[in-house]
């Protein structure tokens, strides 16, 4: 009896064994979502029905043959890659030119092409990527590309060593504040238009015995994301988007003055649990998602959460009876001077007429309203903003036309463990550590990894 | 053939038995060895492995040289502005917290295993007591992770679905935010990975016992020991060797120990240990230089006791 058992025993530890050694691939699998490009980013009501565009009129084919082919590269698959074969409609019907995409989220890949000397046409990628492969970049304006469309500042972010190599397809802004109209109006709240008045106003919320945030930030080792953006949020409202811009490139060390500011003003509200549910043990604790549904929960915990497009997307799926516009809504944080977000840029690694036809219709006027009504987040062609037929996509794109500036995310933009840094700091003040040190030890990465 | 007297087989050259072995030597040269040494070289190089590790060097910081990584792996943690501070940082650091899981994990395994083991000798339903024990054993590390992250779940609205606050409040106290107190949070995940390893030490543990002869016991007790000091004096002198292995096995899990630390705090708060570090600057930081030198400050710290495993192993079978 004492031999089976122990033979039972060993054919159990071996399992186990077995089971536990297979528990790594696991852990690749259940990775936290990177920081800021969370869950595709679906807009809250989907555009009913595919808008017609009969803009082929307008098209030059700028001397393409039909036949030709153009290859592509981005990082975009099923509805958003069918939204981008919409927009390209219009071109491919008007000249016959001949996409052959590659879509793969994976940047080495990119990488690989470009290094082996076969490059596609034409790249839909990050705006690092233009820094990176500036010394093979056709520039737009060798490609026609109209830039009469576009703000000075797009341009200028484009703008590598002199010359503009990227033109900005799609930017989702996150400068966003969520709420819920219902309960803003039954305490007879204004949703406000000042920096000033968002503060009067979490007072207010305070004085009535509400709470105003919803800060929660939990995301495994991703913890912090929500918070640095809150933060970058701050800064485009204090110092603007110049200055954000400089903490990229390094000008302005991250232990600034500014940057201070901005952690106080943030850490007064997400360290106080009349401000943010739970205090800073709550802002720490919560999920970033439980922090959205804890202001549509009924009854709400809060009023308020700052939080990136895809929030809309995720209430319309906790709480599919609540409506966008009346039970759901949000509003850009006031007195921003500039938005941030996730962009995608198009780059050209080759010179050919159907690449031409490509970038002059994706710049002109038909491009940007066919991209606009196709509802694959906001294009910044300014031409575009009439032809959104998607309630949320239009006011994002309202923000944008209004906006100075735009940067992307600090934590993304910055490599070397900036981010992973920066939210270590984050975590740290709110965890009642010294702001001082932290924002010191950040800087000293932010230096590392611009080599300042 | 016939006429030949020694067999062919015990005439082999000296090539023969490498034939034997060189599957096994290309194997384990392929997967073992070349990314070991190719682990040890990008340590002593650039973030991407292009440069030497000496090249980042900033004027006006310290630096070790072609060592840089393992300065940075050894003492970024550090605030070694003063020597308390030094200690004070040096408990918090990815090093201090390996030392806390080493120090609490192991004995907590290893005692409370053993205490289990004596005890269902004892009982009439012993298989169904240490399977019980043993279960957790059969869940990964990541499940793990994920139920007891439900356990300790800290509700910051008034609804606490964690198990534990649920109880604190529902017994009239403040719920507690177990995953962001430093301190107490490594102690809740070390507590995580006790549930999970008793099981094995246990068994381990068990078998040795059946091993102790009755006759022994026998002895002790009608000499007169109570049951405490045949247990001190008789079966633990006894069962030293197997305790000894799985003191080491335990100390080795737990110096590689990552899952339940990534899963539950992701290493945030104050809880990272010396494998998540070696993650965090691997695959999130992207600094393959930095990343392989905490990988081979691990490894040389594991080697002392697979050392001594081996030649607890190796005496073991001279016995035979």
């Amino acid at each position: 009896m004492k031999k089976q058992a122990l033979y039972l025993v060993s054919i159990l530890i071996i399992f186990s064994m077995i089971l536990s050694a297979c528990s790594p691939a696991t852990v690749e699998a259940t990775q936290a979502p990177e920081a800021t490009q969370a869950p595709a980013a679906t807009q809250a009501p989907e555009p009913t029905a595919a808008p017609e565009t009969s803009a082929a009129g307008t098209i030059d084919c700028k001397g393409a043959q039909s036949g030709d082919v153009v290859t592509m590269f981005y990082q975009w698959s099923g509805n958003e890659e069918e939204r981008l074969n919409q927009i390209l409609q219009p071109l491919v019907d008007a000249c016959g030119i001949v996409v052959q995409p590659e879509s793969s989220r994976d940047q080495a890949l990119l990488d690989t092409r470009v290094q082996a000397g076969t490059p596609p046409d034409i790249a839909f990628f990050n705006v690092t990527q233009l820094e990176q492969y500036q010394d093979l970049l056709v520039p737009m304006t060798d490609l026609g590309a109209n830039e009469a469309n576009y703000p000075a500042y797009w341009r200028e972010i484009g703008t590598i060593n002199g010359s503009w190599l990227g033109l900005p397809v799609k930017a989702d802004p996150k400068t966003l504040i969520w709420y819920s109209p219902v309960a803003f109006e039954a305490f007879g709240y204004e949703v406000p238009t000042t920096w000033d008045e968002l503060e009067a106003l979490a007072d207010k919320m305070v004085a009535d015995g509400n709470v105003p945030w919803s800060l929660g930030m939990e995301s495994g080792d991703a913890t912090g994301w929500t918070g640095s953006d809150f933060i970058q949020d701050i800064l485009l409202v204090t110092q603007g988007p110049d200055y954000v811009m400089g903490l990229i490139s390094g000008e302005i060390p991250y232990n600034d003055p500014g940057v201070k500011q901005a952690y106080e003003i943030y850490g007064r509200w997400a360290s106080d649990a009349a401000y943010t549910v739970g205090g800073a043990q709550g802002t720490l604790e919560t999920g970033f998602l439980d922090a959205i549904y804890l202001v549509f929960q009924d009854p709400f915990a809060a009023m308020m959460v700052k939080q990136s497009g895809f929030a809309g997307g995720e209430i319309a799926k906790q709480y599919p009876e609540l409506a966008y516009g009346t039970d759901y809504d949000f509003f850009g944080v006031p007195g921003a001077q500039g938005l941030q977000g996730g962009s995608d840029w198009m780059m050209a690694f080759n010179n050919t007429p159907a690449v031409q036809a490509l970038v002059a219709y994706l710049s002109s006027e038909a491009g940007g309203q066919s991209w606009a009504a196709a509802g694959f987040d906001v294009t910044p062609n300014s031409a575009g903003i009439s032809a959104y037929t998607d309630e949320a996509l239009l006011k994002k794109a309202e923000m944008l036309a209004n906006a100075t500036g735009f940067t992307p995310d600090l934590g993304d933009t910055i490599p070397g463990g900036f981010g992973s840094a920066e939210w270590a700091a984050i975590i740290s003040y709110l965890s009642g550590g010294d702001l001082d040190a932290a924002l010191t030890n950040v800087a000293d990465v932010q230096a590392e990894a611009l080599n300042k | 053939m016939a006429n030949n007297a020694t067999p062919q087989i015990m005439k082999q050259g000296r090539l023969t038995p490498w034939l034997y072995l060189a599957p096994a030597i290309i194997v384990m040269g392929f997967f073992i060895i070349y990314p070991m040494f190719t682990t040890i070289w990008l340590s002593f190089q650039n973030r991407d492995g292009t440069q030497p590790a000496s090249a980042t060097c900033v004027e006006g910081r310290p630096c070790w040289g072609m060592f840089e990584n393992y300065r940075y792996a050894l003492t970024a943690e550090l605030n070694t502005s003063t020597i308390q501070t030094t200690w004070q940082t040096f408990w918090t650091s990815s090093y201090g917290n390996t030392i806390k899981w080493i120090a609490f994990m192991v004995s907590g395994t290893v005692g409370i295993g053993l205490f289990f083991a004596v005890l269902a000798e004892r009982v009439k339903y012993e298989a169904l007591a240490k399977a019980i024990i043993f279960m957790p054993m059969a869940i990964s590390f990541v499940g793990a992770g994920v139920i007891w992250g439900f356990v300790y779940d800290y509700g910051a609205g008034d609804k606490q679905i964690g198990l534990l606050n649920a109880i604190i409040t529902g017994l009239g106290f403040k719920p507690m935010a177990f995953m962001s107190t430093p301190g107490a949070n490594t102690i809740a995940l070390i507590v995580v990975g006790i549930w999970i390893w008793t099981g094995f030490c246990m068994t381990v543990l068990a078998a040795a016992l059946k091993s102790v002869p009755d006759e022994i016991l026998e002895a002790a007790r009608v000499d007169g020991a109570n049951e405490w000091r045949v247990f001190w004096s008789v079966m633990v002198p006894i069962i030293m060797p197997t305790i000894t292995v799985v003191v080491t096995t335990m100390v080795i899990n737990v110096l590689k120990l990552f899952d339940i630390v990534y899963v539950m705090t992701g290493g945030n708060y104050g809880t990272e240990v010396i494998a998540n570090r070696m993650y965090t600057e691997m695959y999130i930081n992207f600094n393959t230089g930095r990343g392989t030198a905490v990988a081979v400050i691990l490894v040389v710290l594991i080697i002392p006791f697979v050392y001594l495993n081996i030649r607890r192993f190796l005496e073991q079978e001279a016995m035979r």
